[in-house]
This record gives structure tokens, sequence and C-alpha cells, in this order.
């Protein structure tokens, strides 16, 4: 479905009408992106409505920092995923965050471990799932780490105790296996 | 750079990083520098984001639909109206065409509606116009055939009158003494004439009574004339018209006569004779 919305619009032509502040493009982004948006945060944040927000305010991000985008610079998907990510680990770094995990009430907290174990039953996402799994175990909690957990390259060097080096192969590997994948 | 360093490079794992957004500025700015000048890079770059997108969208969950609402609430954008603005890129207009068309679909379909509902007012008032203009024609021919209607009988009144009135006077002499009532019957030229003369025989004046004759009309140029034959001579007593005049009186009065043995009519020249035409009597009575 994501693919086929995304299809019907070249990036160069998106690009253009969002930095002309075209309102009708921001509809077109959002119908085009936001589910993979929301897959990105949401794997970061787990709890819905903060990554929702996220969502908003990743768009609002979107919407008024278009000018900035330099097409020759990479895709304009990396660069809203990129937004994205940011909004989400900042989020995940806020006291707004912090607080929120601390007001969980103890009839909530069950479920809000749930959710924070949450197995997604998306169908488009237990392939790749699968296929992350399928990774080598090292590879697997580097990209982990970086991909889904927002970690950034020297965290999860520090976190997995290994050399800088070795994490960024080990990202590099990784994401090959996935081009491998996808092609 | 050589080929073995830029290979070198490249499997780093620097670029991976890079698209991650994971890079000091610095670092940034090299691997841009890089891409600019090494063909290699760029589409290093260009496939680690495509597979870094390919996998964001197998990994896309629907978010809740009021996000969008409130995103858009946000930037004080209007959700629907977007269309007014289109992009210049074919493939985008034809997705907002559709949404634009629904739009102007609904506003010329409304249009349609009133075009419609118009021209059924106008059928419907220009039918109605027509059935107006009808019954106004009729009502005209109406009226026109009552007043002739009212003529006809505005004239049958007055003659009614007419004839009353001398009725009346006919009546009122008959029961008086003083009068006496002549009758003069049809003679040779004029078998079913008849006429009556009344005479005062106080004050000897003579009357005749319009309502109180037969006289056949005359032609234009002729009328009658009344006499009296006092001594076997004939005396006129005046001309009289048309009978069946309904602009005289119906009594006229006629010229006295203080004796007279026979009274009679005869068809004279317009203004009388001074002598009778004998052979135009048309009414005569003896007293």
């Amino acid at each position: 479905m994501t693919a086929l919305k995304k299809s019907s619009l070249t990036e160069p032509e998106l690009v253009l009408a969002l930095q002309s502040k075209d309102p009708a493009v921001l509809k077109t982004l959002y119908s085009m992106y936001s589910s993979a948006l929301y897959g990105v945060i949401s794997r970061i944040i787990t709890h819905t409505e903060l990554a929702e927000d996220v969502l908003q305010e990743t768009f609002v991000k979107i919407w008024q920092s278009a000018a900035h985008y330099d097409n020759t610079k990479g895709r304009l998907f990396t660069w809203m995923m990129n937004i994205a990510r940011n909004l989400s680990i900042d989020k995940l770094r806020s006291k707004d965050f912090k607080n929120s995990l601390k007001n969980q009430d103890i009839e909530n907290n069950v479920s809000f471990v749930d959710e924070q174990n949450k197995v997604t039953f998306n169908p488009d996402v237990l392939g790749v799932k699968q296929l992350v799994e399928n990774l080598k175990p090292d590879l697997q909690a580097v990209l982990n780490l970086v991909y889904y957990k927002g970690y950034t390259h020297v965290e999860a060097a520090e976190k997995l105790d290994l050399p800088l080096g070795t994490v960024k192969t080990r990202i590099r590997l990784a994401i090959i296996e996935l081009r491998r994948s996808f092609n | 750079m050589s080929v073995e360093n830029l290979k070198a490079y490249i499997e780093s794992g620097v670029l991976e990083l890079y698209v991650l957004g994971d890079l000091s500025p610095e670092e940034t700015l090299q691997v841009e520098e890089m891409a600019s000048q090494n063909p290699e890079v760029r589409d290093e770059i260009a496939a680690i984001e495509l597979a870094m997108e390919n996998y964001a969208m197998q990994n896309a969950i629907e978010p809740s639909a009021d996000v969008e609402t409130k995103l858009f609430e946000k930037l004080g954008l209007q959700n629907e109206d977007e269309v007014e603005t289109i992009g210049s890129t074919p493939q985008y207009q034809e997705q907002s065409r559709i949404v634009r068309l629904d739009n102007s679909d609904g506003k010329i379909r409304t249009l349609r509606f009133a075009l419609v509902a118009c021209i059924a007012l106008l059928v419907v008032s220009g039918i109605a116009l027509l059935i107006t203009y009808n019954k106004l024609n009729a009502a005209h021919d109406q009226i026109a055939s009552l007043n002739l209607d009212k003529q006809k009988f505005a004239g049958i009144v007055s003659q009614l009158e007419y004839e009353n009135k001398g009725l009346d006077n006919m009546v009122t002499m008959a029961d008086s003494k003083e009068w006496a009532t002549i009758r003069m019957s049809g003679q040779a030229f004029s078998p079913n004439s008849k006429m009556n003369v009344y005479w005062n025989k106080k004050d000897k004046s003579v009357l005749i009574n319009y309502v109180a004759m037969d006289l056949p009309k005359t032609d234009a140029q002729h009328e009658y004339q009344l006499w009296a034959l006092v001594n076997g001579k004939p005396v006129s007593l005046g001309v009289f018209g048309k009978t069946d005049s309904a602009t005289h009186e119906a009594l006229q009065k006629m010229q006295t006569i203080q004796e007279a043995q026979a009274f009679a009519v005869t068809i004279e020249p317009m203004g009388g004779s001074v002598n009778p035409t004998m052979e135009k009597l048309s009414v005569m009575g003896g007293v």
C-alpha cells in the first residue's frame, strides 16, 4: 500500500512542491510517508501516544524546515527519516518522556510493560523482522541498537563493549544484507 | 583517491553512519565532499539510502487518523483545501485532480440542479403566462359581447319606456272625457294601416300617439301628413315622421282644429303639401 502511494509522485517533484510551501504537498507527503516514519518512530518510542506526538512534530519540522533540505546531499526520505529519528531520540531523553514513565499507575503497569515488549503483527514488518533475526547475532545486535533503539554508533559501541570500527563494519554488513534482500 | 583507498573508505561503514545521521558535522561535510568527487561514493550512498528507505517502508505502521487532523490543525492548514494549489508535477496533479474534480463535481452538480430548476420554472411561468393570456382574451371577448348585449338591452329598455309612456298617455286620454279618440282605418293604398287621433273637445287641440299607430315606413323623401276634413275640404294639421323612431316623444302635438268631420293621413313629399295626394291616402276615419 505504502509502495503504491509512494510511486504516485517522484521525489524531485515532491521537493519542489514542499519548498514552495504548497499545503497540498504536505497532505501527499503525509499519505506517502507517515506510516513509514511512524514505523521508525514507534520502534524507538513504544508508547503510542508519545510516538504519535513525535510523528506530528516530525511533520511540523519537515514543513517548517523544508528550505534546509538539499537534494544533492541525499534522498528526501533519508532527510525525513533522520528528522523523525532525531526527534524520537530527543523525546526518549526528554524530561517529558521520563515523567511519563514515572507517572504510570500501578494498574496500568502490566499493560505498559506489555506495550514496551509489544510484538508487532504488521505483516509487512514480519518478513523484515525475520530477516533481521536471520542476520548473524552480532549484526543483529548492532542494527537493533542503532535502528530500533535510536543509539548512536558510539553509544552502541559502549553498550556492546566493541571498538567503534567494529560497530561501523557491522552496521555496514547488516545494511548490505538488507540491500541484498530488497534487490 | 586511489581505487583501493576508495574501496576502503566505502567499506569503513562511514557512509552508513552518514545515512543514519550519526556523524559529526565535520565528518558529514567530509562525506559530502567525497560524494561530490567520487561517483562510486555517491552511488553507494544512494544504495544505502534506498535500502534504509525500503526497510522503513516495509516496517511501516499506520498511525491513528487523528494525528493527521491534529497536524493540519497545528499548522493552521485546511486539510481539505490543499487542492486549491497544485504543484507543477504531472503525477501529483493527477492525484490531486481526483480530489478537485470531486469538489467541482459537487459545484457543477449544484449548478446543474439550479439550471434544471430555472428551466422548469421558466416553462411553468411560460405556461402560466399563456393560460393567463388566453383567459384575458376570453374575458375581452366576453366584455365585448356583454357590451353588445347591454346596448341591445338599453335599446330595448328605451323602446319599452317609450311605448310605455305612449300607452300611459293613451290610457289617460281614454279615461278623460275631454278627449275624443278618432280611429282611422286603412284605405285602398294601405289596407293594413291604422292610426288613432286624439282631439280635445275643450281646447280643440290635436294629438297623435306614435304608439297607437301602425303605418308602414315612408322612404327618405316622404313623410306622413295629417288632414282634417272640414265641410268636405281638407285642412293640413301638420306632418309627422317615421312611426318607429324612438327619438320622438310618444305624443306629438298637431295643429288645432275648431271643427272637423273626419281625419285622414296621406303620404306627401318632405315638408308636406298644400293639397293632399289622394292616391296615397293611408288611413281615414270619421269623428
